[in-house]
């Protein structure tokens, strides 16, 4: 089952734990004190590349909806984690700034920002799709968009 | 009929309002207001940092205010550049969804080729170096970058008409030296311009309308003759505010002291071979490294092809990555071999730094 299931996603990794914006481009999970983590997705860090630079806004700096959280850097592409509901950032996660490579090797260890959602978790979450919907979802966008994730680690059940 | 594309020729303009274009026409195609577009531009001269990139580290900033040379940021991704009238700027901005498959390594190379075939009909030999250079012979003649943004995709080179290798010297914080007669002739076996090829540069409508023939053909679209639209002006108001300014060159700091300049060399039965390259500190990357000497290898261009191949390469795995790159490769050495190059660039390592005012 997980084969087929791997195979369904070209490779890509999936985490049915975890909430996703409606392109797949970002991870999103709960943590304690109100929080959410955010991350690159399998998808993501697959289209991009060697990831060389990453750069997230100042804690406390206020993101918009629509406006990145951070930015990543890949071969000469720049382009932007985006963000999907309104929030503050409240830490980047050190280990990714000094190591951006773990964003492809671990995109799903290696969180990004942690924020608080201006609207509280609930109306954050509400943006995000999650379990089997967003499986499909994902899996929908790997096939169409030609995505591989050579290195992908298969879909955790 | 084909799609059309909008062409626009934007002339030569200060660097933060080109670098504002790219904002305003890159969000004018996400938001659906305007067509995908192919931008002609050249530059007053300027030094352009890419997005992620700092003007300590990267840029001699004393040198730019004394000479008047305006200091921007890129919104696109990769190196440095000095860039002033005598380059043309060529740009597009399309939908990734176009490519049929999201993969960005995959679109810059097609995006690339394209560029290539525009500046092969102009008589030159050239050809895409992965990752995003268009060189001849191992000499870039056209450095290219990229940002993503959703569905919109905006992708942009320089193309070298004519090109003042002394004063790219001195503004870039390059690991070469400086001013020497020498310098200049290493180089010139790394940068190349139109005019250094041909002997005369082609006229600029001439150049245009070759590249534009090219990324015509290879998109199946038709060019169309434009301008901004009302809402683009507008846009354009709001950008130029944020990047017209310190602030935005401000944007990211690091300081020069994380990517310090080494230097060793070696002296082999076939000639001197001396290296110098920095590193990026905190990621334990190789940032540039830069060869010279006095020995022989043919063909020239492989020492520049292995410089590009260690760009931004992890120091861990240095020896294994040097062999592999001559794997395969027929190279014809005299009095040195690939271990050398690994070995001369490990022994730059191991080098105490040099202090920052030997760079000038």
């Amino acid at each position: 089952m997980a084969a087929q299931r791997l195979a369904e996603c070209n490779g890509c990794e999936f985490r049915p734990e975890l909430y996703y914006d409606a392109h797949y481009q970002i991870w999103v999970r709960q943590e304690a004190g109100d929080l959410l983590s955010i991350g690159m997705t399998d998808l993501s860090q697959a289209i991009a590349g060697k990831i060389l630079h990453v750069r997230v806004r100042r804690p406390g700096t206020a993101r918009p909806s629509g406006k990145p959280v951070a930015t990543i850097e890949s071969g000469k592409w720049a382009g932007p984690v985006p963000n999907v509901f309104d929030c503050v950032i409240v830490e980047a996660n050190p280990a990714v700034l000094d190591n951006p490579g773990l964003l492809n090797d671990a995109p799903y260890g290696a969180w990004i920002a942690r924020v608080r959602p201006q609207l509280g978790i609930a109306e954050a979450l509400s943006h995000l799709v999650t379990g089997r919907a967003a499986r499909r979802g994902y899996c929908e966008r790997a096939v169409r968009e030609e995505i591989y994730c050579p290195h992908g680690e298969g879909t955790a059940e | 009929m084909s799609p059309a594309w909008r062409v626009l020729d934007t002339g030569v303009r200060e660097a933060a309002e080109n670098i504002a274009l790219n904002r305003t026409l890159l969000d004018a195609l996400a938001s659906g207001e305007a067509p995908p577009t192919l931008r002609f531009l050249r530059f007053r001269p300027c030094a352009l940092l890419g997005f992620h990139q700092s003007a300590e580290q990267e840029l001699d900033l004393e040198y730019c205010r004394a000479q008047g040379i305006a200091v921007s940021r890129r919104i696109t991704g990769g190196g440095a550049i000095y860039c002033d009238e005598a380059q043309l700027g060529w740009e597009l901005y399309v939908h990734r969804r176009d490519f049929g498959h999201a993969d960005l390594t995959a679109i810059s190379r097609r995006i690339c080729q394209a560029a290539v075939a525009g500046i092969r009909a102009l008589g030159v030999d050239a050809a895409f170096r992965p990752r995003n250079d268009i060189e001849v012979d191992g000499r870039k003649i056209s450095g290219t970058g990229g940002i993503f943004e959703g569905d919109a995709l905006l992708y942009q080179g320089t193309l070298l008409i004519e090109f003042d290798i002394e004063r790219m010297l001195r503004v870039l914080k390059i690991p070469a030296e400086k001013l020497s007669d020498k310098a200049i002739a290493s180089a010139r076996d790394r940068v190349a311009s139109l005019k250094d090829l041909l002997g005369a540069a082609p006229a600029l409508p001439e150049i245009q309308a070759r590249l534009l023939r090219a990324f015509e053909r290879e998109f199946g679209v038709s060019g169309v003759e434009g301008t901004l639209s009302g809402a683009e002006r507008l846009r354009l108001e709001r950008d130029l505010a944020e990047m017209d300014g310190e602030a935005w060159v401000r944007l990211i700091e690091r300081p020069t002291g994380e990517q310090p300049l080494h230097e060793a060399w070696m002296k082999k039965s076939g000639g001197l071979l001396r290296v110098r390259l920095r590193v990026d500190a905190p990621s334990g990357r190789l940032k540039q490294v830069w060869f010279t000497g006095d020995f022989f290898i043919s063909p020239r261009r492989t020492v520049a092809d292995l410089e590009a191949a260690l760009r931004d390469s992890a120091l861990e795995g240095l020896e294994g990555r040097v062999a592999a790159f001559f794997e395969g490769r027929e190279v014809d050495m005299f009095g040195l071999s690939p271990t050398d190059f690994a070995g001369v660039v490990r022994a730059a390592l191991d080098s105490q730094p040099l202090a920052p005012r030997t760079l000038a």
